[in-house]
């Protein structure tokens, strides 16, 4: 009972920068921007979240403020590039990584120099909500957690309102489909696809910083090990949906506490077989869930009103 | 009646990249009637309207509207002024319903919860005034062609608009959907709007129009009323001096297509029960059987979408049936590969020429002999003979009037009439057994569509036989010997030449005649 409750406490926990990251990717896909740059801004996100914390003395506003600012700014380049510039979407996400990855450790290096041992940060505490939290099994599992853990389930269930029962949801959904359509209504493709990649940045950004501020306490080099492109992943699996993608994250966030639990259990496999896992499952999930899915239809295009289709 | 007019287009010009589209063109509406734009492809028809829209901007000339300039930067300024347009190409979201694409973009009543009945409630009066009957909870993608017309029309007039514009309304319409958009079109203007009807078909503006303006090469050439209007006239102003009109397929009604077949051999092409289905099991033809004797012009008409692309498809090799047999000349060839088929048995006009029919970073050259480089004489052995090639190519480009720098021009340089040209050329350019056209005139000025049907009547002198699968019923009913009806992948009816009734295929198109025959079955 008691291995059960931890292993669902810890599923909880592991599926917040899941969420966060998955859910900013699929708000720009909804404007047809396909962010590929999550394993770079998640890992410039966790660096400055690190040191934002750091430099002001501990604090973790700001250090998750410092994340978002840099995951907005790396959105708001991929818009301007593929929006505004019209460049091919990938081509600036691969270059957005690269610099994100690079930053992420050269950032440090400056501002803290180079230290045996890397200072330590506090880690985020967990909020018990008064009475929720005192029932029985669903109290420990659900209700006393970090506050990014509540933040990121109330986003999934926000964004599935905004996106289906409003206006302005119609709306971005529709830029995401057929900015022709979108266009030729009145309706601005450009601030749009901006505003949503901006947001999903800034989200991304804060799923980097969720690394160091919960689970180590400080920054270490390609300490995202690969969640971002799992993302990518879990984005399509959900079918760019909002509650989708948070089924998915706990799926995914199963299955990471799942090998890491094996691994300190002492079960005679390689470790190495074991950290194959979330990938492996990756696979198998897309193989059977894939053909289902759909994706926004414009996905990855640029809107150029004025070009001439042949 | 001198009426003041309510919209005024004058000296407009637009230029891309370094084509000039419009030059200098003025236009001009009258409240209450419906305005043809006439002119053939190129003619900059939509382009106008377009600017008008505020799609495009325009680089120079002056709108104006109720007597004062309009200054449009966008689609919204349009819309908020009374100005609404309904594109060739519908502009609709797919995994939308009926309402959500009409209600988007503007102002609902309840935009944080969604709830739209009372715009439902307007979309079905509207429906009813208009007779544009919809269902607002229907997914769009469902819709057949005809209703998501409506769709796109009930959009403007939801808005409010003063004037409506349609960009090739009729496309894809059968007959009977041309004449009850035609009514709905008189029943708007009778409540005072105004319609600008953008269109190729010289027949639809005669027959709906009250004043026809008519465009060519980018430049007005005449604006007429109907009672001043004739045929004959318009077909000059489309078609300039580029034509003898007298020799041409396009305007002879028919009279040119002969009906020498030879029946006594093996027939050119026999579909036995030939039938196909997706990998999901989704079937698109069921049961084919048809045959095309040599000499021998077979059209098969329908909707766009019920299967004419599977069937060209088929015939050509480049999907297997699932199930039949297709015999060329008494011999089975059904799984016969591509370059075996394209050895003098078959070629292939296709539909979509981008995917399925060019290469754009490839030059004319090698658009022009892509499919047959394998064969004599552009081969030898391993190698291609590239003197005997360009030498080829050069006499195409000649005869086939394509557009381009030369042979090593990029093929991607080419307009999409031009790349049009290459595709009929390279279709020609061999001796074969069969041709199969699939929309071979799409995007083609009349005078190069008079150039294919003469290519195709040609045919017939050597015993070739052609499978012309065309979304245009008159060009169907102009050349064709027989005429198969496609729906749904199946083949509802063959009609003989004799036979041709623009409304009996438009019934079977839809559909019509052969739901009575179920319905006779199930009852007997």
């Amino acid at each position: 009972m008691e291995s059960l409750i931890t292993f669902l406490r810890l599923t909880l926990l592991s599926m917040v920068p899941f969420v966060l990251a998955a859910q900013g990717t699929m708000l720009g896909g909804r404007a047809g921007v396909f962010n590929v740059a999550q394993e770079g801004i998640m890992l410039v996100g966790a660096s400055l979240g690190f040191i934002g914390s750091y430099l002001a003395g501990g604090s973790t506003l700001v250090g998750i403020l410092a994340a978002m600012l840099v995951g907005g700014i790396f959105g708001l380049a991929l818009a301007y590039f593929t929006t505004s510039l019209k460049m091919n979407q990938f081509v600036i996400g691969l270059s957005l990584l690269f610099i994100g990855t690079g930053l992420s450790t050269l950032i440090p290096k400056l501002v803290i120099g180079v230290t045996l041992s890397q200072p330590l940060i506090p880690t985020l505490k967990d909020l018990p909500i008064p009475l929720l939290s005192n029932i029985p099994f669903l109290g420990r599992v659900l209700f006393s957690h970090n506050i990014l853990v509540y933040f990121s389930i109330l986003l999934s269930i926000g964004l599935w309102y905004f996106l289906f029962r409003t206006q302005l949801g119609l709306e971005l959904r529709s830029v995401g489909e057929n900015p022709n359509a979108a266009d030729s209504l009145g309706i601005n493709t450009s601030k749009h696809r901006y505003v949503t990649a901006v947001l999903g940045g800034m989200l991304i950004g804060l799923a980097g910083a969720y690394l160091p501020m919960v689970y180590t306490g400080t920054f270490t080099e390609g300490m995202v090990k690969g969640r971002g492109w799992l993302t990518i992943a879990l984005t399509f699996f959900a079918g760019w949906s909002p509650l989708p993608v948070l089924y998915g994250s706990l799926f995914f966030a199963g299955i990471e506490v799942a090998s890491y639990r094996f691994q300190a259990g002492g079960i005679a496999i390689p470790y190495q077989y074991l950290l194959m896992v979330p990938y492996l499952a990756t696979i198998l999930v897309m193989m059977f869930t894939f053909r289902k899915t759909r994706v926004p239809g414009f996905l990855g295009n640029n809107y150029d009103r004025e070009k001439r289709s042949l | 009646m001198e009426k003041e007019a309510i919209l005024e287009l004058r000296n407009i010009r637009k230029v891309f990249d370094k084509t000039v589209a419009l030059d200098s063109v003025s236009f001009s509406l009258y409240p209450g009637e419906i305005h043809g734009l006439l002119g053939g492809n190129g003619a900059g028809k939509t382009t106008l309207m377009n600017i008008l829209y505020g799609l495009y901007r325009k680089d120079d000339g002056e709108i104006d509207f109720h007597g004062k300039k309009l200054n449009i930067q966008g689609p919204r300024d349009a819309i908020n002024h009374g100005i609404g347009m309904v594109h060739q190409h519908f502009l609709q979201i797919g995994n939308y319903t009926v309402l959500e694409n009409i209600v988007l973009g503007t102002n609902v009543a309840h935009p944080g919860t969604m709830k739209l009945d009372a715009e439902a409630n307007k979309i079905i009066e509207l429906g009813n005034r208009f007779r544009l009957p919809v269902d607002p909870n229907a997914v769009v993608d469902t819709l057949p062609v005809g209703t998501r017309q409506k769709v796109e029309i009930l959009k403007a007039l939801y808005r409010g608009v003063e004037v409506l514009i349609l960009d090739e309304p009729t496309t894809n319409l059968t007959p009977q959907e041309v004449d009850d958009l035609f009514e709905s079109l008189r029943v708007i203007v009778n409540e005072g709007l105004s319609i600008v009807f953008i269109t190729h078909k010289l027949r639809e503006v005669l027959h709906v129009c009250d004043r026809i303006t008519v465009l060519r090469e980018g430049r007005n050439i005449t604006s007429l009323t109907r009672a001043e209007a004739s045929e004959e006239i318009f077909v000059r102003a489309m078609v300039g001096d580029q034509m003898n009109i007298e020799d041409s397929v396009y305007f002879s009604h028919g009279s040119m297509a002969n009906t020498a077949v030879d029946e006594s051999s093996n027939p050119a092409l026999e579909m036995q029960n030939v039938s196909w289905k997706t990998k999901e099991g989704i079937s698109r033809l069921s049961g084919l059987n048809f045959q095309i004797k040599r000499g021998e012009l077979f059209g098969v008409a329908g909707v766009a979408g019920n299967g004419q692309r599977e069937l060209a498809e088929c015939v050509t090799g480049v999907i297997i049936p699932t199930d039949g047999r297709i015999l060329m000349d008494g011999r089975d060839v059904t799984a016969l590969p591509v370059c075996e088929l394209l050895k003098g048995r078959i070629s292939y006009i296709p539909e979509d020429r981008l995917h399925d029919g060019f290469l754009p970073k490839a030059n004319v050259a090698q658009n022009l002999i892509l499919g047959y480089h394998r064969q004599k004489p552009y081969c030898e052995g391993v190698f291609i003979k590239w003197n005997t090639v360009y030498d080829k190519v050069r006499d195409a480009i000649g005869e086939y009037k394509i557009k381009t720098n030369g042979p090593e021009d990029p093929g991607g340089n080419l307009s999409g009439g031009n790349i049009q040209r290459v595709m009929i050329a390279r279709a020609f350019s061999m001796d074969s057994q069969v041709l199969v056209a699939h929309n071979p005139t799409r995007g083609l000025d009349i005078p190069s569509m008079d150039f294919v049907y003469n290519k195709m009547l040609e045919r017939k002198k050597t015993g070739a036989a052609t499978l012309l699968i065309s979304e245009d019923l008159d060009e169907l009913l102009l050349i064709c010997d027989r005429v198969a009806v496609l729906y749904r992948g199946q083949i509802v009816g063959i009609l003989d030449r004799k036979d041709f009734d623009k409304y009996a295929i438009g019934r079977l198109m839809s559909g019509i005649q052969a739901e009575e025959t179920a319905d006779l079955r199930a009852a007997s």
